[in-house]
């Protein structure tokens, strides 16, 4: 085990010694105001760790167990500018997990199977492609399908799950997937309504630079699975609170220059770029990012992605372009 | 604040349509399509860009600024050419084959497009015979090649041996990027340039080509 744990620069204390992973919970009503208090805590609390990922010249990680509960996953504003990609990609990556615009990047079993020596660069799933598509042997299992009718049946089912692991395919590669399992439940409000609460469950997540694009768009899955069930049950269902947890929510060695800054180059940290903003100025509406998801003007968003990529199948093509018109109107919430 | 100031305050604030209607107010009051290029359009994107260099933007930020810039360049590109203005020079940009990566690819093509320099880009996932097609037929000053995976940055090295084979290697600068790309490895396959971020690829192509 040596070698594998480093002290936190500068501090003294047990958390290390004692070998303990500590567990963190951060609790706020938007997805933003979650992902700043995500950072503070895991950079303030968490362990230095290696990963697999690490150049040799990097720091070990900083990373924690943690729980991040967004009371209100659609309440604005709902993006924060920190991320790393602009809102046309992200608006395609929302896309490849919701309608699976990307499934068909995944190369061909026999490949997978080769684990690290494939010389094949696609990619070995996508999170639509095992939640939508699931095999097991000879069968193909649609699990987000599986948990719309289990939870418009029996609402308070504990049974509602989806998962990704593939035990056969995913411990030989060198890119397993991060999201494991997505479980809901449907609760009653004060006025008798039904409100979908969806927990996500994460092996392993780059806090700093994916944990904001994975929730964009699980938990525009999540008000999909909410609009599909309240369609078998012809009653409206709301969006409820989102629950996330992560074995491990890390910031990566190699993010610490850009979080600590230089002030004798004058390059801030994120900390301070953070306290020299107000929210508002570090936040976008989804107002805002409509246009930009429809078409960033840039070659991103969903128009481009449906004139640039002509090999994707032609019924993902039509729920893309179902989403494009729902999101061409008004009341539309990216 | 004068009309320039304007534009540059738009761009940053990645203000789309009032940049486009502040260039269009501009060009009808006869101010010449390039004072409106380099003192609006350019002089926004500089400071875009020293806010990223300086860690005061968030990338998104950036992208938002650079299509407020495009619109802008895109009122302006037909004057440009009618009064023969040249660009800083052309570069060709692209994520090698294999590899479906373009976000950092995309950052440096605007920031360099904001520097002032032509950029063709072809995308992600590049044949080596496409990055050696469109360095002939745009007569490119310098070519740039992204990759973010250790298993499609080797291609890179392809690229350059085409380029050779091709007989281009000694009329196009090559520059090289992406998270395992190092300056070693830069050496190694005979690149001219490595940068390590957006920031540092405007220093390096201004080092190559002025």
């Amino acid at each position: 085990m040596i070698g594998i744990f480093m002290n936190n620069s500068g501090k003294e204390g047990g958390r290390v010694q004692a070998g303990q992973i500590p567990i963190l919970r951060v609790d706020a009503d938007t997805i933003p105001r979650a992902y700043e208090q995500a950072i503070r805590e895991v950079w303030e609390k968490g362990i230095s760790i290696r990963t697999e990922y690490d150049r040799p010249e990097d720091p070990p990680s900083r990373d924690a167990t943690v729980v991040i509960v967004v009371q209100e996953p659609f309440a604005q504003p709902r993006f924060h500018r920190s991320f790393a990609d602009g809102l046309g990609g992200l608006a395609e990556y929302v896309m490849e997990v919701v309608h699976g615009a990307h499934d068909y990047w995944v190369k061909p079993l026999e490949e997978i199977l080769k684990g690290t020596e494939s010389k094949d660069t696609r990619w070995t799933y996508t999170y639509h492609g095992r939640l939508f598509e699931y095999r097991v042997e000879d069968l193909v299992i649609d699990q987000i399908d599986a948990m719309i009718n289990k939870l418009a049946a029996t609402g308070y089912t504990r049974r509602a799950q989806a998962i990704t692991w593939n035990p056969k395919l995913d411990p030989p590669t060198e890119d397993p997937p991060c999201l494991q399992r997505v479980w809901g439940r449907l609760c009653e409000d004060e006025e008798g309504g039904y409100v979908f609460n969806m927990n996500t469950h994460w092996r392993s997540r780059d806090l700093f630079k994916a944990w904001f694009e994975n929730v964009i768009a699980i938990t525009t899955l999540m008000r999909t699975i909410a609009e599909e069930i309240g369609k078998k049950i012809n009653s409206p269902v709301r969006v409820g609170r989102y629950a996330d947890i992560s074995d491990s929510l890390h910031i990566y060695g190699s993010y610490f220059r850009e979080i600590e800054g230089d002030p004798e180059k004058g390059i801030k940290s994120f900390f301070d770029k953070l306290e020299s903003r107000t929210f508002e100025e570090r936040t976008w509406h989804s107002d805002f990012v409509k246009s930009h998801f429809i078409d960033d003007g840039l070659g991103k968003g969903l128009k481009p992605m449906l004139e640039r990529e002509m090999e994707m199948p032609e019924d993902v093509r039509q729920a893309i372009a179902r989403e494009l018109r729902s999101m061409e109107q008004d009341d539309y919430i990216v | 604040m004068a009309i320039y100031e304007q534009i540059a305050d738009e761009v940053v604030k990645g203000q789309a349509d009032a940049v486009k209607e502040l260039v269009n107010q501009a060009i009808s009051e006869e101010i010449s399509a390039e004072d409106v290029l380099n003192n609006g359009l350019v002089a926004g994107m500089n400071v875009v860009s020293k806010k990223f260099k300086n860690n005061e933007f968030f990338i998104p930020e950036v992208l938002v600024s650079a299509r407020a810039m495009t619109a802008g360049l895109e009122i302006l590109n037909p004057l440009l050419a009618e009064a023969n203005v040249k660009s800083k020079g052309k570069i060709v940009i692209g994520t090698v084959k294999g590899d479906l990566h373009d976000i950092g690819k995309n950052i440096v093509g605007m920031m360099l497009q904001g520097a002032g320099y032509e950029i063709v880009d072809l995308g992600a996932d590049v044949p080596k015979e496409k990055f050696i097609e469109f360095t002939q037929k745009e007569d490119a000053n310098v070519v740039g090649l992204s990759a973010l995976l250790t298993t499609t940055m080797i291609y890179m090295q392809e690229v350059i041996q085409g380029l050779k084979d091709a007989g281009l290697r000694d009329k196009v600068k090559v520059i090289i990027g992406g998270a395992p790309v190092t300056q070693a490895y830069a050496d190694q396959i005979e690149a001219d340039g490595y940068a390590p971020d957006a920031a540092s690829a405007i220093d390096l192509a201004k080092d190559l080509l002025d």
